[in-house]
Formats: structure tokens, sequence, C-alpha cells
């Protein structure tokens, strides 16, 4: 099978702090996977080694047929440029920027802009008609949306989503979602973290960390995890 | 509670914090220093304008019309006799050192007495002025204080040694009047007025670059023996330090009497010179004190535009610096959105929110103003030593003015952001818009 | 790649225009900082001239006299009068002194040039009004006090010339002349009619004259005059011309010493309000390494726009720079001066520079920082 994502026996240590305690974890291309836990466990962490925007303390990461603990500063901006979009659950839009100008930054920073391109990847999320608003007139789903088409429009490999759906209302949480099964059905890997049974349910595979290890692997969708009512009470 | 809190935010922002406590900081030393040196620089630039001369003249208030312009006509005018001036018409010399007795006896910078009288060199008629060159005065306060011309008239130049009041039979010539009779330092000269000659030497040749140029100038005994005034003088020059007119002083010099009792107070104890020419006249018997106008109207214009000038740059700092702060407290303000709103949705109402962040605010100022005014003390004296020289006095008023500039920059710096804080929703705030 | 470049342009323009409050404090400071640099430099240029026109007030710095005892010659004086500059000349009068007498009391009368001596001794009050008719003359205020030559009455002036001739002549009483000096005890009148009055004319004792000049061009001056015209003496009234010299330079080198240090000030200010606007725009930062951008292109974007608020403010406060002093000018020193333009593309290239530099530190600090910190709002 083609492993878009390798981890092997990676640990994080801020300090004092283990976040991550020897993981290792393989994704195959076009995989949704979900990661819950509670607060604390790492989730974030491994988010953030996967996305290039940290790097593990012990432990070797392959993204993509790449170790990144090999590269650069440089290389990984350029793996976060090429191979990666990031949602985020704040959504990080550029105020003084419409809708459009948003997405064409992802645009602008990969190689060029396209307005065109740009606009069918918000015609995609739905907001065709609200391209040329600024964020804060858009909603909190439709800001969600707008994140989802800047980090569609470069067709990463993988999508990057922090607990997405977050700050969002039920309606624009089936939206998001309904775009990421799209996007994976077209073969985008996905990997989503999120303390939401509802969330983890749209998945392929959710795995459970808690207190920086791996307590659970299950693949197979609609697929209740265990233990984790008390759980994702903590989280919230 | 609030002190916990303004406390935390101290170290949560430290940055901003200490970039505010700068700009403030930088702000008030230069105004400090700004203020500092115009409060002193009237009398500093006042002390340089000195040199232009005296700006008081203190005549006999019977003082004959005869100017000393007709003590060299050959003739002599029908009906006045030169020798039968009345002793009214003279000031008497050992009166002189309550010049320095009156209220604004601090700002008599120099003074020096005259007696001229005209006499006979060979074939030619000059005048010879008797004066201080240097005198020694004991007040009866205990103080000593020396003046005379050497210092009043700075602008002379001298090939010898200034003169000396103990050196009765050595003058100074005037470089005219040496040119003219081919008058060398060192020559021994016989001067003769009415039945009295005396023989005389040239201490130094001066030139002061005016009618002074045609002169003797001699030690005031000297003259008055000639003369036979023995204790008397005929005018006296003052050079004081004063404030530059106004309207009141204006009006006080007109007439002292069309002031109201305040008004009076006012002026009276202010250093213009129409007030310190009455002062003048109060303490000397039978005197006129005059504004020698081409220094007094003169000094009085450009010290004011000195000041002006002063106080408009010290504006526009302040403006600079509050401007700055501005922007440091709205960056400060849309940073802490987060916490202030939640500050609002716990209940805060909004005085309270605008207490904490005025008081944190203020502290900052306060240390910064505090270090920027001992940066502005040490930034006053930079500059009155390489300016003028001397240190520059602080004076105290500068404190609490200074202390509100903190408060006005501060609080003016502050106000856009207020505007902000007021109009914050928690709502909005907390979902992140 | 011409895309980009155009979507780079629309980046910088959009973040400045829709930011309008932030955009309006950093341009706000700019401009001020601006108006600080660009009216301070215009002020100091010109503070020298403004400044010896105000020592003017002192009267006269430069005065002609006869050689030894001789009178000066009016056809000299005119001589030595066309070797001054006339722009730098702002009054030459001629002064007669003759021994008169009215009632058989002694008076001096001043023979001058009225219309050139309120120039050269500007500190001359007259109550009542300035002579305009003939045979109209001033009174000096002591004369005025302690006789009856006053305001408004009529006096008949008499004496004899050198030739030994008696004249005497009815003179109206105009005006009364205070200076507190020598003046007090004189009569002025025009020197015409001193001329027609004495039967004498083409002479005169003194000429003063008021040169808006320092001390060493006054003396080149002179020079000039005694070589060119021999029977003139040229002489600087040293009172005025050393205490000049002497409080010009400690005026302006006060003046020079405030505005470095208020431009020091102003440019922190300058500083600190670019960074504040780059400091608060850290998420942004965070988000476009995020997004996969190089630090120095991020960098390079920051500066970009702190270089356009530095040109825009620079120029629109060169513009209020040239009011302001014009104001300073007119309201400290009471006349216009001309705008120094060549300091607008100055002044605009260091509020460039300052604005860039002020902008780089904190742009490298916060694309130095890793951005998954920014971004969770650490």
């Amino acid at each position: 099978m083609n492993h878009i994502l390798e981890i092997d026996n990676v640990s994080k240590i801020y300090g004092q702090v283990v976040a991550l305690r020897d993981l290792s974890l393989t994704v195959p291309q076009g995989q949704w996977l979900a990661i819950m836990g509670p607060s604390g466990s790492g989730k974030t962490t491994l988010m953030n080694i996967v996305g290039c925007l940290d790097s593990p303390t012990v432990g070797q990461v392959i993204l993509d047929g790449l170790n990144l603990g090999v590269l650069s500063h440089a290389g990984l901006t350029a793996i976060r440029r090429e191979s990666i979009g990031l949602i985020f659950q704040e959504f990080h839009l550029i105020p003084y920027l419409t809708a459009l100008e948003n997405v064409m930054v992802a645009q602008y920073y990969h190689s060029l802009v396209d307005e065109n391109e740009a606009l069918e990847a918000l015609a995609r999320v739905g907001l065709r008609e609200r391209a040329r608003h600024l964020p804060k007139q858009l909603s909190g789903g439709e800001q969600q949306r707008v994140c989802v088409a800047r980090a569609l429009i470069n067709h990463p490999k993988i999508i990057l989503a922090d607990e997405p759906t977050g700050n969002l209302d039920e309606t624009n949480e089936l939206l998001v979602m309904d775009i990421l099964r799209q996007l994976r059905d077209q073969g985008s890997t996905i990997i989503v973290v999120t303390h939401a049974q509802e969330v983890a349910a749209h998945a392929d595979r959710v795995i459970v960390l808690e207190h920086g290890r791996l307590v659970q692997d299950r693949v197979g969708a609609k697929e209740r995890v265990d233990n984790l009512e008390t759980a994702s009470l903590m989280a919230g | 509670m609030i002190w916990k809190m303004v406390w935390g935010a101290f170290g949560g922002q430290k940055r901003k914090n200490a970039l505010i406590a700068l700009t403030v900081g930088l702000g008030v030393s230069l105004a400090a220093a700004l203020l500092g040196v115009m409060f002193d620089v009237g009398d500093k630039v006042n002390q340089e304008l000195k040199s232009y001369g005296a700006n008081l003249n203190i005549v006999p208030r019977g003082a004959s019309m005869l100017t000393e312009m007709y003590l060299l006509n050959d003739e002599p005018p029908e009906g006045e006799d030169l020798n039968s001036k009345a002793a009214e018409n003279f000031i008497p010399e050992n009166e002189l050192f309550k010049i320095k007795m009156i209220f604004w006896a601090y700002n008599i910078v120099d003074f020096a007495p005259y007696l001229t009288v005209p006499v006979s060199l060979g074939p030619k008629k000059v005048l010879l002025t008797g004066t201080w060159f240097n005198k020694l005065l004991s007040l009866p306060t205990g103080d000593e204080v020396n003046v005379g011309v050497t210092a009043l008239k700075s602008w002379w130049k001298l090939d010898g040694p200034p003169g000396d009041d103990a050196a009765e039979n050595e003058v100074l010539v005037g470089q005219r009047l040496a040119q003219d009779l081919n008058l060398k330092k060192g020559e021994l000269i016989k001067v003769t007025a009415g039945p009295n000659t005396v023989s005389l030497k040239v201490r130094a040749i001066f030139d002061g670059g005016g009618p002074e140029d045609d002169r003797i100038y001699a030690p005031l005994a000297l003259a008055q023996s000639l003369a036979n005034r023995p204790g008397l003088v005929e005018s006296v020059e003052v050079s004081a330090l004063t404030t530059p007119e106004n309207e009141l002083a204006r009006r006080a010099a007109l007439n002292p009497g069309s002031l109201s009792r305040l008004e009076w107070d006012t002026w009276y104890c202010t250093a213009y010179i129409s007030s310190i020419a009455y002062q003048l006249e109060e303490v000397l018997p039978a005197v006129r004190v005059k504004a020698i106008r081409r220094v007094a109207e003169s000094e009085g214009a450009i010290l004011g535009k000195i000041q002006l000038l002063m106080i408009l740059l010290t504006i526009l700092t302040l403006l600079c610096s509050a401007l700055a702060i501005s922007n440091l407290v709205t960056a400060g303000i849309m940073e802490r959105g987060v916490e202030i709103g939640l500050l609002k949705a716990l209940g805060a109402s909004n005085f309270s929110v605008t207490a904490l962040f005025l008081l944190e605010l203020f502290l900052v100022a306060l240390i910064g103003g505090a270090i920027g005014y001992a940066l502005g003390f040490g930034l006053a004296q930079i500059i009155g030593l390489s300016v003028f020289g001397t240190t520059i006095d602080v004076k105290t008023a500068v404190i609490p003015i200074t202390g509100l500039m903190i408060l006005a920059i501060a609080l003016m710096g502050s106000l856009p952001a207020l505007r902000i804080l007021l109009s914050l929703k928690p709502t909005e705030v907390l979902h992140g818009r | 790649m011409n895309k980009n470049k155009a979507f780079a342009f629309r980046l910088a323009i959009f973040s400045l225009i829709r930011r309008r409050s932030r955009l309006l404090a950093a341009l706000l400071g700019v401009a001020l900082g601006a108006v600080v640099l660009f009216g301070l430099i215009s002020l100091c240029r010109d503070l020298p001239r403004q400044f010896r026109d105000e020592f003017r007030a002192y009267g006269a710095n430069l005065v002609f006299a006869g050689l030894g005892s001789a009178r000066l010659d009016l056809n000299d004086l005119k001589k030595a009068k066309g070797l001054l500059p006339p722009n730098k000349l702002l009054g030459l009068t001629p002064l007669r002194y003759e021994s008169v007498r009215n009632r058989l009391r002694p008076y001096v009368a001043v023979g001058v040039d009225f219309a050139q001596s309120q120039k050269t001794s500007p500190f001359w009050r007259v109550t009542g009004r300035w002579p305009n008719e003939p045979f109209e003359m001033l009174v000096g205020a002591d004369i005025a006090l302690n006789s009856d030559l006053k305001e408004g009455s009529f006096a008949t002036i008499d004496g004899r010339n050198p030739n030994q001739e008696r004249y005497a002549k009815d003179f109206r009483i105009v005006g009364t002349l205070a200076t507190g000096g020598v003046e007090d005890g004189f009569l002025f009148m025009a020197l015409a009619d001193l001329e027609k009055m004495t039967g004498i004319s083409g002479v005169a004792d003194l000429a003063e004259a008021s040169l808006t000049l320092g001390a060493d061009e006054l003396k080149t001056l002179a020079a000039n005059v005694k070589a060119t015209v021999p029977s003139v003496e040229a002489r600087l009234v040293t009172r005025i011309t050393d205490s000049e010299t002497n409080a010009l330079t400690k005026l302006t080198s006060l003046v020079y010493l405030v505005a470095v240090v208020i431009l020091a000030l102003t440019m922190i200010c300058v500083a600190t309000t670019m960074m504040t606007v780059v400091l608060e725009r850290r998420k942004e930062i965070g988000l476009k390494k995020a997004l996969g951008a190089e630090n120095n292109r991020v960098a390079r974007e920051f500066l970009v726009e702190g270089a356009i608020v530095g040109f825009v403010g620079g120029f629109l406060g060169s513009l209020g720079g040239v009011v302001f002093a014009q104001i300073v000018a007119y309201n400290v020193f009471g006349r216009v001066m001309t705008p120094r333009l060549y300091l607008i593309p100055l002044t605009m290239l260091v509020m460039v520079i300052v604005a860039v530099v002020a902008s780089r530190s904190p742009v490298k600090k916060a694309s130095g920082i890793e951005p998954a910190l920014v971004l969770k709002g650490e």
C-alpha cells in the first residue's frame, strides 16, 4: 500500500513536558483520519509536526516519501507550500483581504495567482457569490469554508484540519464535512483533529491519543469509539 | 484585586509597556528639557544680550536741559552757567548702593555712575567722564558686588589694562581722541578744568565704536574733584534682566496709578523694565529712571521670539509623543481584545474596565515620565553647557508642569484606544471576529 | 510572473487602504515626523537670516563720518552708499548736529532723514506724529518734560552759522521722541529744513546705516568704503556688531541643538509607531508562513509596505512642513520665508528609510517565530 505519511517512534518533549511519547503511525494515501483525545493528549503537537510547523525531538517522519528530519527550514517551508493544506479552528483569514484574495494569497506563495481558479475553489465551497466580501462580512461558517477553499486551491496531497468545526454550528459543520468528503473521494488524504464524536464519525479511521501515546486505532467508518465519552466532555 | 490585575497585565505586556514607557520617557524628557531651557533661556539669552549695554538710565529729576554737546561749545550759552547747577541736579554717590536693594535687586546685573566735565587738553576741549570701572560695593545686607563700566561696556576693546578705580590719576582715552591728538598708551597728559590742572597718565586706549571714542574716562573721584562736585554723580546706567513687556506693563509704564490693586501687585512683582524703573525711583531721591529703548525694546522682542519658538517646538514634541503613545496603546488594546471582552462578559462595567486600563497606563507613564524627567534634566544641562557655557537652572515649576504633561500625553494618547475599548462587544471578541 | 507581481502590488495596496485606521496611525506618525523634519531643517537654515533681521532692532551697525574733525560731505556719502549692497541696506540717514536756541535757551538740533531714521532706529518711539511737512520737528522727551516746547506748539529756532550769520525760523512741533538715551535731549528736524534754516547745505556730522550683515561682512564693506571714498571714514558700531555676532551664535546653536534632539525623538516615535503597526500583524506573518511563504518573502512584503507608508507619509508631511515652517516664521518672526522645495525629496527619503528600518526588526523577529506559536495566539 502507498503510504503518504509514516511516523516512526516519534517523541516530542517541551522542557519537562512530554507531548508525544514514542508514537508510530502510517497513513495510506486517500485516507480520512480523525485524531481524537482529551486536551493535552498531544493532538495538536502531532498535527504541527505533520504540518511541518514543528519538528520532533526524537524519531522520524516521512511525508510523501521525504524524510522531514533531514530537511532544512526552507525545505520544510517548501513542503508546507507544495503538499499541505491547512485549516484552522480560528480560520486565520487576513482581515483586509476579500475571500477571493485570501484564497489567492495561497496561490501567490505557491506559484502563480489565477483568479478563475480561485473563484472555482470558492464555488466548490458554495461561496461564489461571496467572493468579494471581506472576512468580517462573512459568517463563521462562511469564513471556515473560505479556509477550506484556500487549503484545497493548490491541490495538496494532505489536508490538515485542526478542530475545523470548533467554532461552527451544526449546519456549517455538515457543509464543511461534505466538502472534506468530496476531497477525500478525489484522492486527497485528510487528517482532522477533533474531540467531537460527530466529526470523527465521518472519518475512515480514528486514532485516539492519551498523554502522548496512541491508545486506540480503529479503521471503519461510523463505528463508535469507546471510552471517549468522558474524554470529550473533559476536552469541551 | 485591581492591583493584581494591573500587575499581571504589566508582566504580560512587557514589551509593549516598555515601548510605552520609552515613548513617554522620551517625550517627557524632551519636553522637560525644552521647558527647563525655555524658562531659563530668558535669563540666559538676556545675559547674552546684556552685552548691548545698559537698558535703564537714571537721571536727576531736575536735570538741566543742557546737553553735553554744549559743554564743548566754545561759547557758553547765555543765561546758563555750567558751574551753577544746583545740587538737586545731581545724585549723591553714597546712595547708589540702594540700586542693589530693590525688590528685583537680583536682576540688576550691573550699573555705573557718570559725571562728565569739560576739560582742556592742550588747545582741544574734550569731555572727561568720571565713572566706576570695577567698584567693590558693600551692601548693608552684608553682600558685596562688583559693578562698573568694565563689565557694563563689554564691547570696549582696550589695548591695555582695564580702568582701575584706585589709580586716581590714570585714565582711559577714546580711540578717536587718541588718534586726533596722537596720544599713546603710558603717555602723560595735562588736563585743565577751570582753576584745576592735573597731570594724568594714559592707562590704555579704548575702542568703543561710538561717540565715547572722543572722550576720556577717568575714575569718578578724579572727575568729582575736577568739577568740584565731591560725592555727586550726574547719571547712572543700569543693566537689568527684564521680562518682555506685555499689555499690563505698557499700561503701567504710562501711569502706574491706573492699575487695580491686583494688577499693581502683579506688575510690581514682575521684572518688567517699567516696574524696575519704578522701584529705582522709589529708593533713590529725586531721580527719573528712563528705559533705554534701543536696548530694552529689542531685548524684549528677541526674548519673546525665542520663547515663542521654544513653546512651539515643545508643543510639537508633545504632539509627536502623544501620537506614538496613542499608537502603542491602541495596539495594546487590540491585542488584548479577548481579555477585555472576557472582563466585560464577566460583568465588568465600562467604567471599571477603563479604570483598570488607565491605571495600568498611568503606572507605565509614571515610570517613563520619571525616567524622562531625569533624562530631560540632563539634556537641559547639556544644552545649557554647550550653548551658554553654564548650567541651566531648572525651575521647580517644571516638575508639576511635567507631571501634568505626562497625564495629558497619556490621556490624549489613549483616547482613540478608549473608544475602541468602550465599543468592544464581549460576544464579538470572544468569537474571534 | 507578471500576474504575481500585480497581485503582490494588490496585496500591499489593500493592506494599506483597507486597514484604514491603523494605516492612518502609521501615516500620521510618519507624516508628523516629516513635518517636524522638514519644518525644523527649513527653520534652521533660515534662522540666522531671520534673527539677523530681528537684531537690526538695536539700530545702526555701520556709521560714516568725515576724516578726523572734518564734516561729512553728502556727496561722498552718496558715493559710499553706492558701495553698500542695496538688498541688505535697511536704511541710511545722515545726522547733522547744530547748536541752536529757543528763547535764549540752548538746544541741539539734529537734522535727519525721517523716513530712513525710522528704519535705522526702529526703537524710536514718537508720540504725536512724524514730521512730513516742511518746518515740522520732533522734540526729545526730556525737553518736552522740562520746557514749554511741547507737541502742538510752535517754536522759533534761532542761531548763528559758522559764517557768523544769524538765522531764525518757526517750527511746528508735531511729536515727542522718546528713546531713553541722549536723543531725549535733542530737537529733530528734516535735514533739508536744517539746511534751509542755516543756509549751509551738503554736510553732515555722521551717517548711520543699518545693514543685515554680519560683523565680518561689515568689516570688508567698511574697508571697501575707506578705499574707494578716502574722505569718508566707515566704522562698525562694535557694540552692536560684536553683541550680535555673539548672541546670534548662541541663539542659532541653541535652536540647532534643540532641533537635533527633537528630530531624534520624532524619529524614535515614528519608529515605534511603525513597530507596533507591524507587531499587530504577527498573526498574519505566521499565517503567511504556514501557507508556505519564505521568511524573506514575508519580510520583503512588509518592508515594501513600510516604504510606501514612508513615501506617502513623507510627501504629505513635507507639504505640512512647508505650512508649519511658514506658520512658525510668520508667528515668531512676522515674515514669510521661501519654502525650500529641494528638501521635499530629502525628507521623503529619510522617512522611507526610517519606516523601513523601523519595520525591519519586528518583521524579522515575527518571521523568525514558528508559525504554530503565533497562530495559537501565544
